[in-house]
């Protein structure tokens, strides 16, 4: 079997099963084959769970040869180890967990598996999901397209993984970025979905308000089309929104034309963004007027405050559910997510108010904008994947804190304190052949919309059809 | 408002019953402070009588 049919969507690879084409046996061991061949190397995976997945591929070998349909049978997929799979450890990328096996599978999981999908095992991730660490315990993971680069966070697997196409497709969890994040530095797709659209049954926390799972992936359809098996109601997480789950496949056939887009001045323009990443977001805003939207600059002045606010309100949660463990057993920790939960326990809770309240003036100015565009276009993230040892050097003052830690979220965050679904999809490839993330939000449960100008775009340029360098 | 010192954070830390000391301390310093420094513009925000309510829209 050959790279380049690993390289095919999820979509295609279900189309070429049921179509007996394609054997999920043979599926599933070349993507064993690929993630034993390249993995050494990129770290995408904590826990590859062979034995499992060829049980689970030759299951679903028998339901296609006995004319059985489901939307992913036989698709390799893997997810990041922060959600819970039944009789399958579960670190969170942790030492604390190293040894959690869970009896459950997450919702996400379990709607995956019934839908036909073959797990292959579970992706690395900055520890707890949080972002920051500098020692992770089960292998650095790295960006396929430059090794000596980070590779985004905090689904960093999912995104190498979708990126290397050691498996078809997968899922991460996005808080203030994680999903996006990676996607970007790693040339693929990441969708956040809508607060309350996707349930977070049997996915450990970091900010209740914000946890939020979404596919990572090599196309939009397949996002699309994992949204779609994903979402909706679950009695196991009481925050579930009721409404029905829209067709998101369909809705790609409608295109681009006649939307409104909003090119977000502070994120696009910024003293922050690359002048790079610039030039590619606004070509890319350009492209999409050429598919029959119209574009006009709009200004929300408190989204560079994001950053900070997220942190000051995700963090603290975050400190909350880690206290114990914090006083009881601190070495456990990676020194990088000790010293931000740390740091996060001590902030006084007036400025967390300060900061919820400052939350809700956030949303009111997103919010406000999505009355007049349909969309809001920004980059992904300020600039391409930076070096792995950039990220590791000491914190030496609270300057230097303050532009690492919070001025690259407060691309991301806004829609994360919002609650609006954003996707970030490849817009194009910086000098040094890196890749540059392009991405649209819409207004809450407008996924549709966020995926059909996604696909317009995806379709009429050829950046997803870029592969990194796999020696 | 000035900077915290080590100190300070070490004493914070305390009273929650955490154990700072080291790199760790000296790290969090400067996160704390650039916390409170980040965190300052919103002094000048009208937050009063702002719902503080994590959501907006129904679900």
């Amino acid at each position: 079997m050959t790279g380049d049919l690993l390289y095919e969507s999820g979509v295609a690879l279900a189309a070429r099963i049921r179509r007996k084409e394609v054997s999920p046996v043979e599926l599933t061991r070349a993507c064993l084959a690929r993630i034993e061949r390249h993995d050494q190397t990129l770290r995408a995976f904590i826990t590859v769970s062979a034995e499992a997945a060829l049980a689970a591929a030759g299951e679903a070998e028998r339901a296609v040869m006995a004319g059985q349909a489901k939307p992913l049978l036989g698709v390799p997929f893997a997810v990041k180890d922060q959600f819970d799979t039944a009789g399958l450890r579960t670190t969170m990328g942790s030492r604390l967990f190293a040894d959690h096996v869970p009896t459950g599978d997450a919702t996400v999981v379990a709607r995956l598996k019934a839908a036909g999908a073959v797990l292959l095992g579970k992706l690395n991730l900055t520890e707890f999901a949080l972002g920051g660490t500098l020692d992770f315990p089960f292998g650095q993971p790295r960006n396929p397209w430059d090794r000596e680069r980070d590779p985004g966070g905090s689904s960093s697997g999912s995104g190498i993984a979708a990126a290397a196409a050691l498996a078809a497709v997968t899922l991460g969890e996005d808080t203030g970025g994680s999903v996006r994040s990676p996607a970007s530095y790693c040339g693929v797709v990441g969708l956040r979905p809508t607060a309350r659209r996707v349930s977070r049954h049997g996915c450990f926390p970091l900010a209740w308000s914000m946890d939020t799972p979404g596919p990572i992936t090599r196309t939009v359809e397949d996002t699309a089309l994992l949204l779609s098996l994903i979402a909706g109601r679950d009695d196991r997480d009481a925050l579930t929104a009721t409404r029905p789950v829209d067709d998101y496949l369909a809705a790609l056939r409608d295109g681009a034309r006649g939307l409104r887009l909003g090119l977000v001045n502070e994120l696009t323009h910024g003293a922050d963004t690359d002048l790079e990443v610039r030039d590619a977001v606004v070509a890319a805003a350009r492209v999409l007027e050429g598919l029959g939207a119209t574009v006009e600059e709009v200004s929300l002045p408190l989204l560079p405050l994001a950053g900070a606010v997220f942190m000051a309100l995700a963090d603290s949660a975050g400190a909350g559910i880690h206290l114990t463990w914090l006083r009881e057993r601190p070495g456990a920790y990676d020194a990088g997510t000790r010293r931000r939960l740390m740091t996060a326990a001590l902030i006084p809770a007036a400025l967390q108010q300060q900061a919820e309240r400052a939350r809700a003036l956030i949303r009111d100015q997103v919010l406000g904008a999505l009355r007049r565009v349909d969309l809001l276009v920004s980059p992904t993230s300020p600039r391409p994947a930076p070096p792995i040892a950039q990220g590791q050097a000491p914190v030496t003052s609270k300057d230097e804190a303050a532009r690492r830690f919070f001025a690259r979220r407060s691309y991301t965050t806004p829609y994360s304190l919002t609650g609006n679904p954003a996707i970030s999809l490849p817009c194009g490839f910086s000098r040094a052949g890196l890749p540059i993330g392009l991405q649209l939000a819409g207004r809450p449960f407008g996924e549709a919309v966020v995926l059909r100008a996604a696909h317009a775009y995806e379709q009429a340029t050829p950046w997803h059809e870029k592969r990194p360098p796999l020696l | 408002m000035a900077d915290l010192t080590r100190d300070d954070v070490r004493a914070l830390a305390r009273s929650l019953g955490l154990a700072l000391d080291g790199e760790d301390l000296g790290e969090v310093t400067h996160r704390l402070n650039a916390f409170f420094t980040a965190l300052a513009p919103l002094g000048a925000l009208p937050l009063e009588g702002v719902d503080p309510a994590p959501f907006s829209f129904e679900p």
